[in-house]
């Protein structure tokens, strides 16, 4: 694991680019494979796309509305072909493509880490980790708006480890300093050529985070060890209507269904599957009809406890990267950090009274 | 194995479902394959006695349509409810919220005793329902999962989340973020998001998600700006029958 | 980074199989005989599942009810409830469907020697102990005392009836059966499955109990249990969740933090009670 901790920051290599070396730079990386970055999605939201025009790419944005994950696990996935008369299948081939991932911010890269964690865990998942395989990070660094909270779940602004090479942007015209972070990413530069080394070192420029947790993030598993009966929950599920978009948009939620599907000659079709999530109603329902998390408050608490508790206790890590996906696009105005906030502030009630 | 026999009939309704299902040109000739079309009247007029498949377009809102559904039902091994007139009263359902005397004089003046009519009920409310294809019109996509399924022999995947669910795959740009009346997140799934995929808001058309969450989706619509009436409205104009309880079958 | 580098592999690509039986036990219940390819045996332990499934009708977990004691085959004891069952329920011998696994943790049989076993099974429930009760007859001598306690709605729902009618026979086997509504015919017990319970005599440090039945069921069959001083230690369940993928990915099954695919469908009683929402 190549941990990069602030005092190895300063023995990085680090080379200034400006706005025109950035886009070359992003030009000559779409000639030697194909790149992904961020890009304008509608009026006012962005997503990762395949890059066809380095103009494209957009290097300021909040968030993409869908996180990096759609690429080791696509929304709606075939995994078999079936011929329905035969009784045989053919599998989806799936080849692991060489491809670079550019501007990306750092707590999406700890949502890759925490999918490859689940999906290496137990059974290790053939169609997400040979997609995975062959994937190159190029990191950029964020203004965290309202809904950021990574550096209060342990991602600070300098956590880069993971990727190649990681831009912090270091003036409003558009100039990065590029820190070299691993060999990969000084091949990238020495190949590129056209930058210069720069020999006074610098720190990744720190961050200042409006949305925060009241606790230390290494004290939120200890929390939800006490707050499984917490009224928190019922005040979250007035408000709650179950639409789902937190899990689907979550950059470490994974759960999904599969349907079988036929084509309309009634003889050939797919088994396909598609993210799901605990929030809605039907998720853990069994096929007698009992639902075992009817209840909004009870899909709510499995929901938060999946991302503080249930795969941290086996991980070490907290699963939420303080992206605020799921507060920004929650239609109800529902914010995790009020949740956990909450959470915190019942325990502490709980721990005085003891 | 002889073709399954299948009928399509009318009650209260547009009948766009109906002509909607003219409009599968890629498909409709493969659907007309599969199965005997015995009962059709937009497209042809031949009766049978017995259905295997029979899909019933319209809600039921006068005496005679009651007569002619038990009828139906009797004569049909498995019983679908196509568009949302038919599974939940749909739009016809809102003049329930209205006095039954008043909404028969504002339709057909003085002649109203000449058309006796009932609140628009689902067919459900009358016979049992064995699936449901939502919508208004009809969810494309569903029509043909239904309809495939059936004839051959499975039962369809009955569709029970948010629309959301469907628009947060196609990783489409929120449309209540651009400030539209979106009813998406209490909305029923199935359609693929079609409305929000093309730029519109949701409204509602395939009626709410079971176990639904009212007052959070009222505070919900508060939230984005508009007022409790016009949330009550605009979620009641698809499920009127559904969304109140209140609302008195007058029979 | 960590690296990817594991062996990993497809896990969803099922096995065509063969049916090579089919047999009616109630109006809908039927027992399937299943052979994998090339007579391959599958390995499992009373307890664990398989994932059947019919193409254009997807999959679903069904416990297997045969002893890994018997027959390089095995069987699957299906009620009709969803689209996957009701297309099984045509099946015929010669037909073909999918296989994935054996999935799951199975009874932890090594605690069960030397002891006396009791199961408790309720409605559907006797077709995942019946894998269990069947090893342990079929290795009798590894156990003391073998004693079933089985209840049903009524007595057209009686699954297994030959078993049954076995096990009755046989003096090394108490056999205990009561429904809830009887018909005309019917002359033995009648309640509920925990009126079955306080009349035993029982060893108590030294009986193991096997608990399957429908959700409902659990509460109240360890509250018995409870009534007769059985440790908690000495009871096992087996619960039922919408186990999709059967590999710990899907996220259906999950209670709390456990994933029934992985961790279950048996549980040892103590574990359940850290699981908030196991009964």
């Amino acid at each position: 694991m190549n941990d990069v901790t602030n005092s190895k920051l300063k023995k990085l290599k680090q080379y200034a680019f400006d706005k025109d070396s950035t886009l070359k730079f992003i030009e000559f990386l779409m000639q030697k494979t194909e790149v992904i970055a961020p890009q304008n999605k509608g009026q006012a939201s962005y997503s990762y796309e395949i890059v066809k025009d380095a103009k494209d790419v957009v290097l300021d944005y909040p968030r993409t509305i869908q996180p990096l994950k759609k690429f080791f696990l696509p929304p709606v996935e075939d995994l078999l072909a079936f011929d329905l008369n035969a009784n045989t299948y053919q599998e989806e081939k799936i080849e692991a493509k060489d491809k670079i991932f550019f501007g990306i911010h750092n707590y999406e890269l700890e949502g890759i880490k925490r999918l490859d964690y689940s999906f290496k865990k137990g059974n290790p998942e053939s169609n997400y980790l040979t997609r995975r395989e062959k994937s190159m990070f190029i990191g950029i660094s964020y203004e965290p708006d309202s809904y950021h909270f990574s550096e209060s779940v342990g991602i600070p602004a300098d956590k880069i480890d993971g990727f190649c090479l990681f831009f912090d942007k270091i003036s409003n015209k558009s100039d990065y300093m590029v820190f070299v972070v691993d060999e990969n990413g000084q091949k990238l530069i020495d190949s590129f050529g056209k930058v210069n080394e720069v020999k006074s070192k610098a720190e990744i420029t720190a961050k200042k985070f409006q949305n925060k947790v009241k606790l230390h993030y290494n004290r939120i598993p200890q929390v939800f060890d006490h707050v499984y009966k917490s009224k928190v929950w019922d005040k979250v599920a007035e408000r709650c209507v179950g639409c789902g978009t937190c899990n689907l948009l979550c950059a470490t939620c994974y759960c999904f269904d599969v349907r079988d599907e036929i084509e309309i000659n009634a003889k050939d079709g797919k088994r396909t599957r598609f993210w799901d999530g605990c929030m809605l109603n039907t998720f853990a329902e069994v096929a007698g009809g009992e639902n075992f998390r009817e209840k909004l408050n009870q899909r709510t608490r499995h929901r938060l406890y999946r991302k503080f508790k249930y795969i941290t206790d086996h991980s070490g890590e907290l699963h939420c990267i303080g992206c605020g996906r799921c507060s920004k696009y929650c239609p109800a105005d529902i914010s995790i950090v009020e949740i956990i906030n909450s959470l915190i502030d019942d325990y502490t009630t709980q721990q005085k009274k003891n | 194995m002889s073709k399954p026999k299948v009928a399509f009939f009318d009650f209260t309704g547009c009948e766009g479902c109906q002509l909607n299902k003219l409009n599968f040109e890629n498909e409709l000739l493969d659907l007309l394959e599969l199965v005997d079309i015995v009962e059709f009247r937009e497209a042809m007029d031949d009766k049978a006695e017995e259905y295997d498949i029979a899909f019933i377009e319209g809600s039921i809102s006068s005496p005679s349509c009651v007569e002619r559904i038990h009828d139906i039902r009797r004569r049909s091994k498995i019983l679908v409810a196509l568009g949302q007139c038919a599974v939940s009263g749909g739009i016809n359902a809102i003049k329930n919220l209205h006095p039954m005397d008043e909404v028969q004089e504002t339709v057909y003046g003085k002649d109203k005793y000449l058309f006796p009519s009932i609140p628009a009920q689902p067919v459900s409310a009358i016979v049992k329902v064995d699936y449901e294809v939502r919508g208004c019109p009809m969810s494309a996509p569903e029509y043909l999962h239904v309809f495939k399924s059936l004839v051959l022999g499975r039962k369809p995947e009955v569709i029970d989340h948010s629309v959301c669910v469907e628009c947060k795959l196609r990783e489409n740009e929120c449309v209540l973020d651009k400030g539209m009346f979106c009813l998406g997140p209490i909305t029923r799934g199935g359609c693929g998001a079609i409305c929000p995929t093309n730029g519109q808001y949701c409204i509602g058309c395939r009626g709410p998600v079971s176990n639904i969450n009212k007052n959070g989706a009222v505070e919900m619509l508060k939230k984005h700006g508009f007022s409790v009436n016009e949330a009550l409205k605009r979620m009641k104009m698809f499920s009127a029958n559904e969304l109140d309880k209140k609302i008195e079958w007058g029979r | 980074m960590e690296t990817l580098n594991v062996e990993k592999k497809n896990l969803y690509n099922p096995v065509i199989s063969e049916i090579l039986k089919v047999e009616s036990l109630t109006a809908t219940e039927k027992r399937f005989e299943i052979a994998l390819p090339k007579s391959a045996m599958l390995n499992h332990k009373p307890g664990q599942f398989v994932e059947v499934s019919i193409f254009g009708f997807g999959e679903a977990p069904i416990s297997i009810c045969s002893s890994p004691t018997r027959t390089p085959t095995f069987e699957l004891t299906v009620r009709k409830t969803g689209r996957l069952t009701d297309k099984m329920h045509e099946l015929k011998a010669g037909n073909a469907l999918g296989i994935r696994g054996p999935f799951g943790n199975g009874f932890d049989i090594e605690k069960f020697k030397g002891k006396d076993i009791l199961y408790v099974a309720g409605g559907i429930g006797l077709a995942p102990l019946k894998s269990l009760i069947d090893y342990t007859i079929d290795k009798r001598n590894d156990f003391k005392r073998i004693i079933i306690l089985y209840g049903t709605k009524n007595p057209a729902e009686i699954l297994f009836p030959k078993e049954i009618e076995e096990w009755k026979k046989r003096s090394d086997i108490e056999f205990y059966i009561t429904v809830d509504r009887p018909d005309d015919k019917w002359k033995g017990n009648v309640g509920v499955i925990t009126t079955l319970i306080p009349p035993l005599e029982l060893d108590v440090e030294n009986t193991i109990v096997s608990v399957v039945g429908p959700p409902i069921m659990y509460k109240f069959v360890i509250m018995s249990l409870k009534g007769k001083r059985i440790p908690d230690e000495n009871i096992y369940l087996s619960l039922e969740r919408r186990m999709k993928c059967g590999v710990g990915k899907c996220g259906h099954c999950q209670i709390n933090g456990s994933y029934v695919c992985q961790e279950g469908p048996v549980y040892h009683y103590p574990r359940c009670k850290e699981l908030e929402e196991a009964i």
